[in-house]
C-alpha cells in the first residue's frame, strides 16, 4: 500500500497545470525536470511540492536543453520521468526530444502553449506548436501528441500520455494550452485500481545473457508491434546506446542501410498501432453536411456554435482530435466522401487545416478558422464559418 | 625490489601467468572488443586516457568492491564522445554537449548509481558549458572527465573554449586572439569539490586521482590534457604530415614536451593553474595536481534532508482531504452564471474567485470554471478573476456578459463595469469606490464597507470574504454552506475563525438588503 501513500485520490478544484501534475503522479512519474515558463510554470510548482512526498525527485535545471536530457537520463535509469514547458523551451527541447526518439525513450513533454513566435505572448494562450510538435526535431521520426480541452482531461491525457510512451518507448507530448493550464475546474482523481497503469516492457536482470540481449532488436524478427524491452541502467546489461545511426546492439551503423532500418524503427511503430493510438470524439455526424475538426481549446470552445448552428437547423457534426499526431487520416478521409465541408478551427494561422486538406484530398470544401494566438476564437466567427461552409450566408 | 613489487606498491595489479597464457588482454572485461579498433589517431591521448579510467574502475573493483553493472558512463559527441561506446558499462553516447544534464537525470532518478561524464573540452566548456557549471554548482555527485586536447578535433580542427591564446587552428589561422578557459579554475569557483589536472604522459598519477575522484561523494572534476595530433598539432611547432608514422612520433613528441613543461603542484589555487604557450607557440608551462578538495553535502544529500519537510506538507494535505465534509448538492438547474471579481493585488481577488469555484464545484456539485487576468498587471496593479457556474457544462470559458459583480477598487469598477449584464448585480466595497455621476442606472448596486467590517473583526485582510458572504446572498446560485465551507478551507489555518465570523456579517448584510 506504500505505493497509494501520497496520491490525491477524490475531487479537487484543480489549475489545469496542477491537474497534468497529479496525472502524472498516478502514472507513475517520478522524476521532474524542468526549467520555469509562463504559462507551464505551475506544473513544474506542484512536481517541486509533490514529488518528494511520494519519493520522487524534482530537478530544475539550467535550461530546456537539460531538462529534455534529464528526464532521459531519468527514464534509463528506470523511473517514469517528465518535463513541461512552452513555446519557447519547446524549441530548446527539440534537439533532445530528437534523442529521445532515437534512442527509443519513454517519457512525457507537457507544452503549454502560449502566442507565438519568439517570446510572443507569454500569458495568453496559442496552439501555434502543432507542427513544430510533429516536425520540430531534425530527421525523419513519427511522434504522439494529445491534447486536452480541461483540466480534468490534461489529468486523464498525461495517465495516457506516460502509457503510450511506455508501451511504445518513445517521448510522447501533451499539446495543451495557456487556457486548459491557466484554468480551474473539478477533477476527480480515481482510485489507483480503477486506473489503467502501463510500464514499459523491461527485461530483469539475470532474464537474458547480456551478450545476446538487443537492445533494438530488429523489428522483422518479430517483437510486439516492434517494441523491444527496456533494461534498467545497473541491472547488468551493459547497453550502449547512441544518438547516432545505430544497429540493434545499439551500436553506431554509418551507412544508409542502416539509416534505412533505424528510421523505419521510429515510423512503423506508430504507423502499424496508430488505432491503438488514435483516439478522437465525435457527436452528431449521422446526418452532417458540415464536420467542424478540432483539437484542444479550440475544439470546446466550437461546441457552443455547433450548439447554435443546430437550432438555425444547420447539419453540423464534431470531430475533436483528441490524439492529433498520428493525425487521424482514415476517418478523416472516410469523412470528407461523405460530407460538404470540414471547418477546422485552430488559434494559428492554419497547421492542422493542412493535414485536414491534405487527407479531404478535394472531396470536400475545408475551411480554417484562425487566430494567431492571443485569445480563444470568438463562438461568432466560428459559428459564421459554419453558415458560410453550410451555404448559408 | 621486483618489477611486480614496485607495481603492487604503486597500486598496479601485477599481470599473473594465467593473464599470459590466455592471450586476454587484462582490460578486456570492461572494453567493447567487438568495437576496436577504435577510431582514433596515432598519437592521440585518448587511449590513455580510456585506460586509466579502465584501470581506476578494476581497482575500485577490487579494492572498493565496486559493483561495476552500477556504473554509467556518459558521453557527448567528438573524439572523446566515442569513449562510451568503448566501455563494456552501460554506456550513452548522447547530443553534443549534453553529457551532464542526461548524467544528472540517471544519478538523480537513481542515486545508487556511479555516473561519469567522459567528454571533450568542445563538448563540456563549449556547446555544454553552461550545465558543466550548473552541476558542479549543485555539487551534483557524479565524476567529469574532460579531455582537453585544445581544439575541436572530430570537425578537423577548429578553435575551441580551450584553445591557447595566440594558438593556431583550421579557424584561427592568424593566431587565436580570443583567451580561453581555464577549466579546473571554472570548476572550482562554480562549486566542484574536487578538482584536478593532469596530462596523459602522467597516467598513473592520473589513474590515482581518478580512483579519489570517482570515489568522492560530490561533483568531481578532472582535466586530461591529451595530445591531438592530428588536428591541433598539425597547425602548431612539428606539424607536418598525416601518415601514422609522424603521427605517431609527433604525438610521443608532444608527451615529452609534457615532461619538460609539466609542473606538479598540489593544492594551489586553481586560478594559478596556467597552461601557457611560448612566444613559439609552444606549450612553456602546464600545471597539473590535485587543487580542490572539499566536503560539502552532495546534491542528493541536500534533497534527502528535505524529506522530513515533504512528509509534514503532505501529512497536512492529507488531513485537509480527509476533513471535508460531505454536504448536499445543489438540486435546483443553475443557468449559466457569470461573476467578475476586480481589485487590486493584495486583496484575495484571486482567492475569492477561486473560493466561488471550489464552492459551487465541490460542495453545490456544479460545473464552474475559475481564470485569472496573467500578466504584469497582475502583480500588483490591478487584479481581476473570473468565475462561470452553470449545471451544464461550460464550453465556452470565458465571461461573455457576467451578471453580478464584486468590485474593491475605483480602477477595477471603471475597467468592468461596461461588461456587467443590464439589470445584473453589482457589488462594491463603499470605502474603497466612489460612484460617478453617471453610474449606469440600468443595473442594481449594493454597498458595503467590507475591509472595515473586516478590520474591526480583526483583519482587513478578510475583507474578501466580507464580500462573498453579500454575494452569496444576493446572488444565491452558490449556497450558503458550500461558499462557507469553501472560505473556511481556503484561507490561512489561524484565520479560519475570523474569516468564518466575517463571512456570516457579509450573508447577514446581504440578507437584510
Amino acid at each position: 500500500m506504500s505505493e497509494e501513500k501520497g496520491l490525491l485520490t477524490g475531487e479537487h478544484y484543480l489549475l489545469g497545470d496542477h491537474a497534468c501534475a497529479e496525472g502524472a503522479i498516478l502514472a507513475g512519474c517520478r522524476f521532474f525536470a524542468g526549467y520555469p515558463i509562463t504559462p507551464a510554470t505551475e506544473i513544474a510548482e506542484r512536481m517541486s511540492v509533490r514529488l518528494p512526498q511520494i519519493g520522487g525527485t524534482y530537478a530544475q535545471m539550467e535550461d530546456e536543453l537539460a531538462s529534455m536530457n534529464a528526464i532521459l537520463g531519468g527514464s534509463w535509469a528506470g523511473v517514469k520521468s517528465m518535463t513541461a514547458t512552452s513555446g519557447p523551451g519547446f524549441s530548446l527541447m527539440m534537439e533532445n526530444l530528437g534523442l529521445g526518439i532515437m534512442l527509443e525513450t519513454p517519457c512525457v513533454l507537457v507544452n503549454i502553449q502560449r502566442g507565438g513566435p519568439s517570446t510572443g505572448l507569454p500569458t495568453l494562450v496559442g496552439q501555434q506548436d502543432m507542427m513544430q510538435a510533429r516536425w520540430g526535431s531534425h530527421g525523419d521520426y513519427a511522434i504522439i501528441a494529445l491534447s486536452p480541452t480541461s483540466p480534468q482531461e490534461i489529468f486523464d491525457l498525461t495517465i495516457r500520455a506516460f502509457n503510450l510512451s511506455e508501451k511504445y518507448r518513445l517521448p510522447v507530448l501533451v499539446m495543451s494550452d495557456a487556457e486548459v493550464g491557466h484554468m480551474t475546474e473539478k477533477v476527480v482523481i480515481p482510485p489507483p485500481q480503477e486506473i489503467e497503469i502501463i510500464n514499459r516492457p523491461e527485461v530483469q536482470r539475470g532474464d537474458i545473457e547480456p551478450d545476446h540481449f538487443r537492445i533494438f532488436r530488429d523489428s522483422a524478427n518479430g517483437g510486439e508491434g516492434y517494441v523491444s524491452p527496456m533494461i534498467k541502467v545497473g541491472d547488468g546489461y551493459r547497453i550502449h546506446v547512441s544518438g547516432l545511426t545505430h544497429d540493434e546492439r545499439g551500436y553506431p551503423a554509418m551507412y544508409a542501410e542502416a539509416n534505412e532500418w533505424n528510421v523505419a524503427r521510429l515510423m512503423d511503430k506508430i504507423h502499424a498501432n496508430r488505432h491503438d493510438i488514435i483516439q478522437v470524439e465525435e457527436h452528431d455526424l449521422e446526418d452532417a453536411e458540415v464536420v467542424v475538426v478540432s483539437y484542444g481549446i479550440s475544439a470546446r470552445t466550437s461546441l457552443w456554435p455547433i450548439q447554435q448552428a443546430r437550432e438555425e437547423g444547420l447539419k453540423v457534426g464534431y470531430l475533436r482530435l483528441i490524439t492529433v499526431w498520428p493525425f487521424p487520416e482514415e476517418r478523416v478521409r472516410q469523412m470528407a466522401k461523405n460530407v460538404r465541408a470540414l471547418v477546422v478551427p485552430e488559434l494559428n494561422m492554419g497547421q492542422i487545416v493542412r493535414e485536414v486538406e491534405r487527407c479531404a484530398a478535394g472531396q470536400a470544401e475545408v475551411v480554417g478558422v484562425n487566430r494567431p494566438g492571443g485569445d480563444i476564437l470568438e463562438p461568432h466567427d466560428v459559428l459564421n464559418a459554419i453558415r458560410r461552409a453550410a451555404g448559408h450566408v | 625490489m621486483s618489477s611486480s613489487e614496485r607495481l603492487r606498491i604503486l597500486g598496479y595489479e601485477p599481470l599473473t601467468e594465467s593473464d599470459w597464457e590466455t592471450g586476454l588482454h587484462p582490460m578486456d572485461d570492461l572494453l567493447r572488443g567487438e568495437r576496436l579498433p577504435h577510431i582514433w589517431c596515432q598519437g592521440c591521448g585518448l587511449g590513455t586516457a580510456l585506460s586509466t579510467f579502465v584501470n581506476a574502475l578494476q581497482w575500485l573493483e577490487k579494492n572498493q568492491e565496486w559493483d561495476l553493472d552500477k556504473v554509467a558512463v556518459v558521453s557527448g559527441i567528438g573524439c572523446t564522445g566515442r569513449i562510451a561506446g568503448y566501455v563494456r558499462l552501460d554506456s550513452f553516447h548522447t547530443t553534443h554537449g549534453r553529457a551532464i544534464p542526461f548524467a544528472t537525470g540517471l544519478k538523480l532518478a537513481n542515486p545508487e548509481l556511479k555516473v561519469i561524464v567522459l567528454s571533450g573540452d568542445g563538448d563540456l566548456a563549449g556547446i555544454g558549458g553552461n550545465h558543466l557549471i550548473h552541476a558542479a554548482r549543485r555539487n551534483l555527485g557524479i565524476t567529469v572527465v574532460c579531455v582537453n586536447n585544445f581544439i575541436y578535433g572530430m570537425t578537423g580542427g577548429q578553435v575551441g573554449p580551450t584553445t591557447p591564446h595566440e594558438a593556431r587552428s583550421v579557424t584561427s589561422q592568424y593566431g587565436n586572439y580570443e583567451y580561453p578557459f581555464n577549466l579546473p579554475y571554472l570548476a572550482a569557483a562554480s562549486g566542484a569539490s574536487f578538482v584536478a589536472r593532469w596530462t596523459t604522459l602522467h597516467a598513473r598519477r592520473l589513474g590515482w586521482t581518478l580512483r579519489d575522484a570517482l570515489a568522492y561523494p560530490g561533483f568531481s572534476f578532472v582535466e586530461v590534457i591529451a595530445p591531438c595530433s592530428t588536428a591541433y598539432a598539425r597547425w602548431n611547432p612539428d606539424g607536418k604530415g598525416l601518415d601514422p608514422e609522424s603521427l605517431r612520433r609527433r604525438g610521443l613528441e608532444i608527451m615529452k614536451h609534457y615532461q619538460e613543461v609539466g609542473r606538479i603542484e598540489h593544492d594551489i589555487h586553481p586560478k594559478d593553474a596556467h597552461i601557457k604557450l611560448n612566444e613559439k607557440g609552444e606549450m612553456a608551462e602546464i600545471v597539473e595536481g590535485e587543487f580542490v578538495k572539499e566536503s560539502r553535502p552532495n546534491l542528493q544529500e541536500a534533497i534527502d534532508q528535505r524529506d522530513v519537510w515533504a512528509e509534514k506538507a503532505w501529512q497536512r494535505a492529507k488531513k485537509a482531504l480527509d476533513e471535508r465534509p460531505d454536504l448536499p448538492a445543489q438540486t435546483e438547474h443553475i443557468p449559466r452564471t457569470e461573476v467578475q471579481l476586480g481589485g487590486f493585488g493584495g486583496q484575495g481577488i484571486m482567492s475569492a474567485g477561486k473560493i466561488i469555484g471550489r464552492a459551487a464545484a465541490l460542495y453545490d456539485q456544479l460545473e464552474s470554471c475559475f481564470t485569472q487576468s496573467y500578466g504584469p498587471e497582475a502583480r500588483g496593479g490591478a487584479a481581476g478573476s473570473q468565475v462561470i457556474i452553470a449545471s451544464d457544462s461550460i464550453h465556452h470559458p470565458h465571461l461573455v456578459r457576467p451578471g453580478s459583480m464584486i468590485m474593491m477598487s475605483q480602477g477595477a469598477y471603471s475597467k468592468y463595469i461596461p461588461n456587467l449584464a443590464p439589470g445584473g448585480m453589482l457589488l462594491i466595497d463603499s470605502e474603497l469606490v466612489t460612484l460617478p455621476d453617471d453610474h449606469r442606472a440600468d443595473i442594481t448596486t449594493y454597498g458595503i464597507p467590507a475591509t472595515r467590517i473586516a478590520e474591526e473583526a480583526g483583519n482587513n485582510r478578510a475583507a474578501n470574504t466580507a464580500m462573498l458572504g453579500f454575494w452569496t446572498a444576493i446572488v444565491g446560485a452558490v449556497s450558503q454552506d458550500a461558499m462557507r465551507q469553501a472560505v473556511i478551507e481556503s484561507v490561512p489555518p489561524k484565520t479560519v475563525e475570523l474569516n468564518a465570523k466575517v463571512f456570516d456579517i457579509g450573508y447577514e448584510r446581504g440578507l437584510e438588503t
